[in-house]
């Protein structure tokens, strides 16, 4: 069974040439895992849908001229591309519509897993039974997004202090909300 | 699929937030190229991430903020109702629809102090609600303290007082300040 095969039985079976299916397998795998690279390096879901195709198929082209010798380190190879490709999106270079007339659309893979939806009203509850430094520190970093230099500063603890706290207040609101495993 | 070695949710938030030295967030992306179900993981903190973006925006949370907060609001677009109140003063104050963060500035010298309360009470000064050792920024001259404007926008005419209460070394408290709202409702509805 495909969903079974190993990355580095993937990247064989693509090297021969021989296997659309592990062709497909690849993407599947591969391109929620690129998605989530691309949010967290472009912060943007059509940018990080647009590098999950680019990197795939640079990928796929790399394979199937058996351009990765060690076949176990699949991960690694692609970790190389994500870079190489996020410089390139941000300098502008864009080869996507080549490489999709060149491989075709139907590689594609057609859904993405989304992000799960948190109940807010009972998010609001949870923050709002947080420690008063522990409500700071969250809202000051995911809304304000300020760097914990700054956090450490307005609270006048350490950076590392910073992180205790943010930690622990996740680790609280993960558990509060149910999703903590 | 199950993964040997699960990435904390605190980390993937360091990964999400760019905190991470070069070492570790590669380690942590060779990780999640690898692995789905701390993939999972990682788009529950991002979720945690955007939703705390969007409650924030909300202005219904009860809580100590800092110039960097409102100004960021600000630059957003939000709307924000700030009233200034110096050390036993008090002030007149209102929300309209089209406020959406309303702030008091409270001033007080809280030098020396090592944990500072804020008391919210009614008008006859009994404690309503207490939030104990706030963040305060050392050789600050004020806090700023977001009140929920969900909560305010719904309030009839009322009087607050609010109280700062500083506790030095040996944890004696000291009234580091007083500030009175006189709260005046302005938009339509149940309580008008």
């Amino acid at each position: 069974m495909l969903v079974e095969l190993n990355d580095a039985e993937i990247v064989r079976q693509i090297g021969t040439g021989s296997s659309r299916e592990a062709e497909a397998e690849l993407f599947r795998r591969m391109a929620p895992r690129l998605r989530l690279y691309g949010l967290r390096h472009l912060r943007d879901e059509q940018a990080s849908d647009d590098l999950t195709q680019e990197v795939l198929i640079t990928t796929l082209e790399a394979l199937r001229a058996g351009r990765l010798r060690e076949r176990e380190k699949l991960a690694s190879f692609m970790l190389g591309i994500c870079r190489l490709t996020v410089l390139g999106m941000r300098r502008g270079a864009q080869r996507k519509e080549r490489l999709l007339e060149q491989f075709g659309p139907d590689l594609l893979p057609a859904s993405q897993p989304s992000t799960p939806q948190l109940d807010h009203g009972q998010l609001a509850q949870c923050v709002q039974n947080l420690k008063e430094r522990e409500r700071t520190v969250v809202v000051m970093t995911f809304y304000d997004e300020q760097a914990g230099a700054d956090v450490a500063s307005f609270l006048g603890i350490s950076e590392a202090n910073v992180r205790v706290i943010r930690h622990r207040a996740i680790l609280q609101l993960r558990q509060c909300l149910g999703v903590a495993s | 699929m199950v993964c040997s070695r699960p990435l904390d949710a605190a980390l993937l938030a360091d990964y999400w937030l760019a905190v991470l030295l070069a070492p570790d967030e590669e380690a942590v992306e060779l990780h999640l190229l690898q692995c789905d179900p701390c993939g999972a993981r990682l788009r529950e903190v991002i979720a945690l991430s955007k939703s705390m973006h969007r409650l924030a925006r909300e202005g219904s949370l009860r809580m100590i903020v800092s110039d960097a907060s409102i100004q960021r609001a600000k630059d957003e677009g939000l709307r924000v109702r700030q009233y200034d109140v110096p050390a036993g003063g008090s002030v007149q104050c209102t929300v309209t629809a089209g406020d959406d963060l309303l702030i008091a500035r409270l001033a007080a010298n809280l030098a020396g102090a090592q944990r500072v309360d804020l008391s919210l009470c009614d008008q006859q000064g009994r404690e309503q609600l207490r939030l104990p050792d706030i963040p305060v920024h050392p050789g600050s001259d004020s806090v700023l303290y977001q009140e929920s404007i969900t909560f305010a926008k719904a309030a009839p005419d009322n009087v607050m007082i609010a109280r700062l209460l500083a506790f030095d070394e040996s944890g004696i408290e000291r009234l580091a300040g007083e500030y009175t709202f006189h709260h005046m409702r302005t938009m339509p509805g149940p309580g008008a």
